[in-house]
């Protein structure tokens, strides 16, 4: 009888295990990071330590466009936020790096900081990030386009009160659709509303109608990922299954099962939305005329300013 | 020999039963935070609410809904309909159908049939040059009962594609209507036209000092002037709607935070007075005035990050009675009161309960970007 109650059991929990296991403990292999003249004392570079979740820990989060256009692994990130989570304060601070921001690589050469992670994967994001910043990454999550739609529609939407109305003659077409490199309009209207996954993918994702360009969408980026928070907060062990064969493939993480399990309950304990800070480096932070568009980082305003967050 | 071989069937079955009856439980324990809402039809608004007075006209999944008398009526099919606005004679309604790559404003009768047309923003070329289409959105018929106020994107230049406020004949055609306002270029511009008698108030976007994207309620009296401010930056406030009588706007404000509270000013044909927040611990859009001002309708969650309900704000909550007056005893001499006479203070007045809201749906997922239109 109990073993037929086991089975029962682990046949409902085998999907989310499947999936868990695949998504989650992913080997990071980071590469040492060259030394730079930006600044002195670069970090020693590791292979992600798992931190006690009593003690403070920093996750990079890499949002990237891993439709059609691109080959599996070989993709930009979009979207790299670097969240600090300090559970003994109940604080948590997330700084959006620009993605355009030009600096050295941590595979050589300098670039655009989202092409680190296609020419050398979450290892080679995470060293540039490092090495270029001045800051230690416990572990990192990747989600891809199709990821972050199923993860939302997974947990049945998200509450979101949108700044603007957003508005795209020239969206990428390239999510559900045989023209990857086709344009689409969209039009996100303002105020608060529920948000499937593919309005809150187009809401966080386009760019053009924004003066502030990038730097106005990862405030976007930011409001959705609190949102989900919030909306996760809800969420019963026993939903875990569905969420995990909805999400497939779409997003990888550093961080090990017993380790998410271990953090689920943190999520929960920060209540107060004043608790979380949010950072972008606007200008003086960052300006243009960096080659190919890109901008040029000052190293002298933003590392003293991330060194107050992320110790 | 036959009794261990039913012993074991009978094993199997209560195996087969007790792994079954496991998965099953297992699935019934989740949150149910993905369970789609229901059609508006298919629930009844619950039996506490009280029956809402006139015809509510509301949108869910790219369908116009009727609520009257306590019952939900599916007026068009989900084919992109929404934004549901009453002519000023209540006989019949503005609407917006979505297309995907344009939208248009059609003309519905009272039972969601489309009579007419208004707008025609799909582009002969379409998906080739997607920004040959055009949007229109919350229209709303003046007060002349034959001026279309809506948003439009027009003009636009390369990536800067904003709303504009314009105005149109109701039987004439967009090259006939007037640019009313001048949006501020990448905000997304100028939104949520209501026309009143002295011109125009609307939502206009813009970047705030703190250099943030912040709605702001503006009036105009002019075809492309300048107009004026209403609300300061830092409020953030959008989606206005004005009382019947028209001295009152409500509208959302949200301070710039992913809060909604629900605001309420008096209006005097050109400015607003102080504010007063009447809902601030919910996520409030669409709020929609009673016809006969008994009340503001709004939608939102019942549920943190839940769809979009109904609510119903009842007057007593935002424009409370003034108290009775107590009657001042009048001492007699020798009387029972010569003590002191009790301060007017400390006289034993009821103090009313606050007025709730009501939650009028639980279940549904109603359009929270949709407003609602309220005919009696």
């Amino acid at each position: 009888m109990a073993l037929a109650v086991v089975s029962g059991g682990l046949a409902y929990f085998i999907p989310a295990a499947s999936t868990a296991i695949e998504a989650t403990g992913q080997v990071v292999h980071v590469a040492t990071p060259s030394p730079t003249d930006l600044f002195t004392g670069s970090p020693t570079p590791t292979s992600t330590p798992v931190a006690a979740v009593t003690g403070a820990f920093t996750v990079l989060l890499l949002g990237s466009d891993d439709d059609s256009k691109f080959s599996s692994d070989h993709v930009l990130t979009q979207s790299m936020i670097l969240v600090r989570v300090i559970p003994s304060q109940k604080k948590v601070i997330m700084l959006s790096i620009p993605r355009d921001l030009y600096v050295p690589l941590s595979t050589g050469g300098q670039g655009k900081i989202d092409g680190a992670y296609s020419y050398g994967g979450p290892g080679a994001a995470i060293a540039t990030v490092e090495q270029d910043f001045g800051v230690h990454v416990d572990d990192y999550i990747w989600v891809g386009l199709l990821g972050l739609i199923k993860v939302i529609d997974a947990i049945g939407g998200i509450d979101v009160v949108t700044s603007n109305p957003v508005l795209d003659d020239f969206y990428p077409q390239d999510v559900f659709s045989n023209a990857p490199y086709g344009y689409e309009r969209i039009a996100v209207l303002p105020g608060p509303q529920h948000l499937d996954g593919i309005h809150a993918m187009q809401y966080v994702r386009s760019r053009h109608g924004d003066l502030q360009s990038d730097f106005g969408r990862s405030q976007r980026q930011q409001q959705v990922l609190l949102a989900i928070r919030q909306k996760a907060k809800q969420l019963a062990p026993e939903d875990i299954p569905v969420i995990a064969s909805a999400i497939g493939g779409e997003l990888k993480t550093s961080i090990s099962v017993t380790r998410v399990t271990e953090m689920l309950p943190l999520a929960s304990s920060f209540d107060n939305p004043d608790s979380i800070q949010q950072v972008l480096l606007l200008p003086p932070y960052t300006h243009g005329g960096a080659p190919g568009g890109s901008l040029i980082a000052e190293w002298g305003l933003i590392l003293p300013l991330v060194h107050r967050y992320f110790p | 020999m036959i009794q261990r071989f039913f012993l074991a069937a009978a094993l199997a079955v209560v195996m087969v039963v007790a792994g079954t009856s496991t998965y099953l439980y297992l699935g019934g324990k989740q949150s149910r935070v993905a369970a789609p809402p229901e059609k508006p039809t298919a629930a009844t608004p619950r039996a506490q609410a009280l029956v809402l007075p006139g015809t509510l006209y509301i949108a869910q999944s790219g369908a116009i809904y009727r609520l009257s008398a306590g019952r939900f009526h599916q007026l068009t099919p989900e084919a992109g309909w929404s934004q549901p606005s009453a002519f000023p004679d209540g006989s019949n309604l503005l609407a917006v159908k979505y297309n995907g790559y344009y939208s248009d404003v059609y003309v519905l009768n009272r039972y969601g049939t489309p009579i007419r047309q208004v707008t025609s923003n799909s582009s002969r070329v379409g998906m080739r040059d997607p920004s040959s289409n055009h949007w229109s959105f919350y229209p709303r018929l003046g007060p002349d009962g034959q001026t279309v106020w809506m948003s439009y994107d027009q003009p636009k230049y390369g990536y800067d594609v904003v709303f504009s406020i314009w105005a149109m004949p109701l039987n004439g055609s967009i090259r006939q209507g007037k640019l009313w306002t001048n949006s501020a270029d990448y905000t997304g511009g100028d939104i949520q036209p209501v026309p009143v008698k002295t011109g125009v108030i609307y939502t206009k976007y813009d970047f705030g000092p703190d250099n943030r994207l912040v709605g702001r309620l503006w009036f105009s009296n002019r075809a492309y002037s300048a107009g004026r401010a209403l609300t300061d930056p830092g409020e953030d406030c959008r989606s206005p709607a004005m009382s019947p009588d028209g001295t009152e706007v409500a509208m959302i404000c949200t301070y710039e935070k992913q809060v909604s509270y629900l605001t309420i000013a008096s209006w005097n044909g050109s400015s607003l007075g102080p504010r007063h927040n009447v809902v601030t611990d919910q996520q409030v859009a669409q709020p929609t005035w009673a016809p006969d001002g008994s009340g503001i309708a709004y939608l939102a969650p019942n549920l943190p990050d839940g769809p979009f309900q109904l609510w119903w704000l009842p007057k007593d909550a935002y424009a409370p009675p003034a108290p009775s007056p107590v009657p001042t005893p009048t001492p007699t001499p020798g009387g029972p009161h010569n003590s002191p006479l009790p301060s007017a203070s400390a006289s034993a007045v009821p103090t009313p309960a606050p007025v709730k809201p009501i939650e009028v749906t639980t279940n549904l997922g109603f359009d929270a970007t949709s407003p609602m239109a309220w005919m009696s």
